[in-house]
């Protein structure tokens, strides 16, 4: 276990290291002049040299790309070029509202989506089945922004069940919260549901062919403990990996999401980074979720490998 | 389907397995009637599939408007002006806008930028990524293992973020959409063909095509490519629905067409925080719009895919 674990997380730290390179890459080499880009086409040549040397961009990229790996290994991203802060001390808290929002649209997505799964799984190609799988295959294809957009004109304008805007007042109770956070949950709810409620399918229909689900059921056990002791935890593996991977992609598509509820996490402060310019903060953003990703992928490796263990053996050999 | 880049679940080595090398070769106009053959058949069962019909409907209704443009719009998207923010009504069936424009003008003239960028970025990432594929999975060795793991990086941020990230900083402009998105796509779509190839290349037709001293260039697009064109076709479509997603998102979020481009993305960005005053019509049309395409898109990708992989 320990032994795979550190294979596990070695590949994790490698592909962390290329993701800041190529972020590296997008940001410093390829073509465009920061400091003309931040400061504007009317700015004097000499206020653009002053800021471009301020912020080290005439440096050779070699010493850049070494002050970023730096930053990466510290978690200080440095000076943000708007405001001056800390680029870190921003995007604490916004990573933090990003992931209860996330959060809480997991929790609701993932035993939504897994008893749709087994539901459809065990009426295979009846209507019940057709019905969830299409209405899976629709709503995972709509951006979430869009499907924000409509909920929120549904639940809090014409209804007025939820807020406009998705900021609690500080010192809001966690239920409190909830009103504020539930429809932009949903929105990533529906774009999210279809994947997981099709991989579970998948697994729970092969979990279902396979041989140990028939031994189970010849030699008498009862069709809810086959399905919980054999076909569940067979099945849930490839449901599993994709909650890993999700975790990093409902990042990606929370920036819509927060766009239209107005609300202060990581998106809005990337579009807002986009709109200054602001280069450092939208990189250590993109350089946040890339770390969120691995570590949940990294998790869910951990998870599916306690829950059948055959992958330790299988990655041995 | 969507997400910026969540691979489509499914093996397409089975597939690819479906067109076994014969022990003795048969004459070669024999192998290219078969996949003749293979190919109608195969687009038989795709074109009766209700998804496929139901979806190229919805798509043929945008691509008309987007050939259509202006001359087809009952008013001038971008200079006819009326009161502003006028309720649905007849005469005006989707209503006003902020400026006083017709929504459904715009909205039917709003096909135009998506239908141009998102295909064309699905397709050049879609060719640059079996070239990629065909290389890492032929060639084998340092050279896959060191694009495999830049396709894993890649592959583990959503392209949306990345792409936000290379707008800002390379500027705003169709073209530059266009090639970041096929960019990013480029890793996904590689380790797909990668699969595939490594199904094909031990097989007979490869090896016999080596001992011929034939070119490595010549095995990959000549002899492997030909068997892997099923898993190629459902990873464009796929794609183009992803592009569509990305295209639309990225113009809501601001680093795309600029006004007064009647495009979907844009609309709703400039008109989405009058929804809380009941102006909801200049919003939900065009999400609409959005939500219309990309669900036509992918149900004649999941048509594809279920019929080439089964």
């Amino acid at each position: 276990m320990s032994r795979y674990l550190l294979r596990r997380l070695a590949l994790a730290l490698i592909t962390l290291w290329i993701l800041a390179t190529i972020v590296f890459v997008i940001v410093n080499v390829l073509p465009g002049n920061v400091g003309r880009a931040v400061q504007g086409p009317f700015a004097s040549d000499q206020t653009v040299h002053d800021f471009n040397h301020k912020i080290g961009a005439d440096r050779p990229l070699i010493s850049q790309y070494i002050t970023s790996m730096r930053h990466l290994v510290t978690l200080n991203f440095g000076k943000s070029y708007a405001s001056d802060g800390s680029v870190t001390t921003l995007l604490r808290k916004a990573l933090f509202r990003s992931g209860k929002l996330a959060f809480l649209a997991l929790i609701i997505t993932v035993p939504l989506g897994i008893i749709a799964g087994r539901f459809a799984a065990k009426r295979k190609d009846k209507f019940a089945d057709r019905f969830i799988v299409m209405t899976g295959l629709a709503t995972s294809s709509i951006p979430e922004f869009v499907t924000a957009a409509i909920l929120q004109w549904i639940f809090c304008i014409e209804l007025t069940w939820g807020h406009v805007l998705a900021n609690p007042p500080d010192g809001t109770s966690v239920i409190g919260q909830l009103r504020y956070l539930l429809t932009p949950a949903s929105a990533m709810v529906i774009v999210y549901f279809g994947y997981i409620a099709r991989m579970t399918r998948a697994g729970v229909i092969n979990a279902l062919d396979a041989d140990y689900s028939r031994t189970a059921t010849m030699k008498g056990l009862s069709g809810r403990t086959v399905m919980r002791r054999h076909i569940m935890r067979n099945a849930l593996g490839p449901t599993i990996s994709v909650v890993g991977v999700q975790i990093g992609y409902l990042f990606g598509g929370i920036v819509g999401v927060e766009k239209i509820f107005n609300y202060h996490g990581l998106g809005l402060a990337m579009l807002d980074a986009i709109g200054a310019h602001d280069i450092p903060v939208l990189q250590a953003a993109v350089l946040s979720v890339g770390i969120v990703y691995m570590v949940a992928t990294l998790l869910a490796d951990l998870l599916i490998a306690y829950l059948n263990p055959r992958v330790l053996i299988e990655a041995k050999s | 389907m969507s997400m910026s880049g969540i691979p489509p679940a499914g093996d397409f080595s089975a597939l690819a397995a479906t067109t076994p090398a014969p022990d003795v070769a048969p004459p070669a106009g024999k192998i290219v009637s078969d996949r003749k053959q293979a190919r109608r058949e195969n687009w038989a069962l795709i074109r009766r599939r209700p998804g496929f019909i139901i979806g190229s409907f919805i798509s043929l209704v945008w691509i008309v408007c987007a050939l259509g443009g202006s001359h087809i719009t009952p008013d001038d998207p971008i200079n006819d002006i009326f009161p502003t923010h006028l309720k649905p009504r007849v005469g005006h069936f989707f209503g006003t806008d902020k400026i006083g424009r017709d929504i459904l003008s715009r909205v039917m003239a709003g096909a135009r930028d998506v239908l141009i960028i998102a295909p064309l970025a699905a397709v050049i990432g879609v060719t640059l990524g079996t070239i990629v594929g065909l290389v890492m999975g032929y060639k084998r060795g340092l050279i896959d293992s060191i694009l495999s793991r830049i396709v894993e990086a890649v592959l583990s941020l959503p392209v949306l973020l990345i792409a936000l990230l290379a707008l800002t900083t390379l500027g705003r402009s169709n073209t530059v959409v266009i090639v970041v998105v096929a960019l990013l796509f480029t890793p996904v779509v590689a380790r797909t063909v990668r699969a595939a190839v490594l199904a094909e290349r031990d097989l007979d037709y490869v090896t016999s095509a080596k001992l011929r001293g034939e070119s490595s260039s010549f095995i990959m697009f000549r002899e492997i490519l030909p068997n892997i064109t099923g898993p190629i076709i459902v990873e464009l479509t796929v794609r183009i629905g992803y592009a569509v997603f990305t295209v639309a998102t990225l113009a809501f979020l601001g680093v795309g067409p600029k006004p007064p481009s009647p495009d979907w993305g844009l609309q709703i960005s400039d008109e989405y925080t009058l929804v809380a005053a009941h102006i909801w019509w200049p919003t939900l049309f065009p999400a609409l719009a959005i939500a219309s395409l990309v669900i036509a898109v992918n149900l004649i990708a999941d048509a594809v895919q279920s019929v080439l992989s089964a």
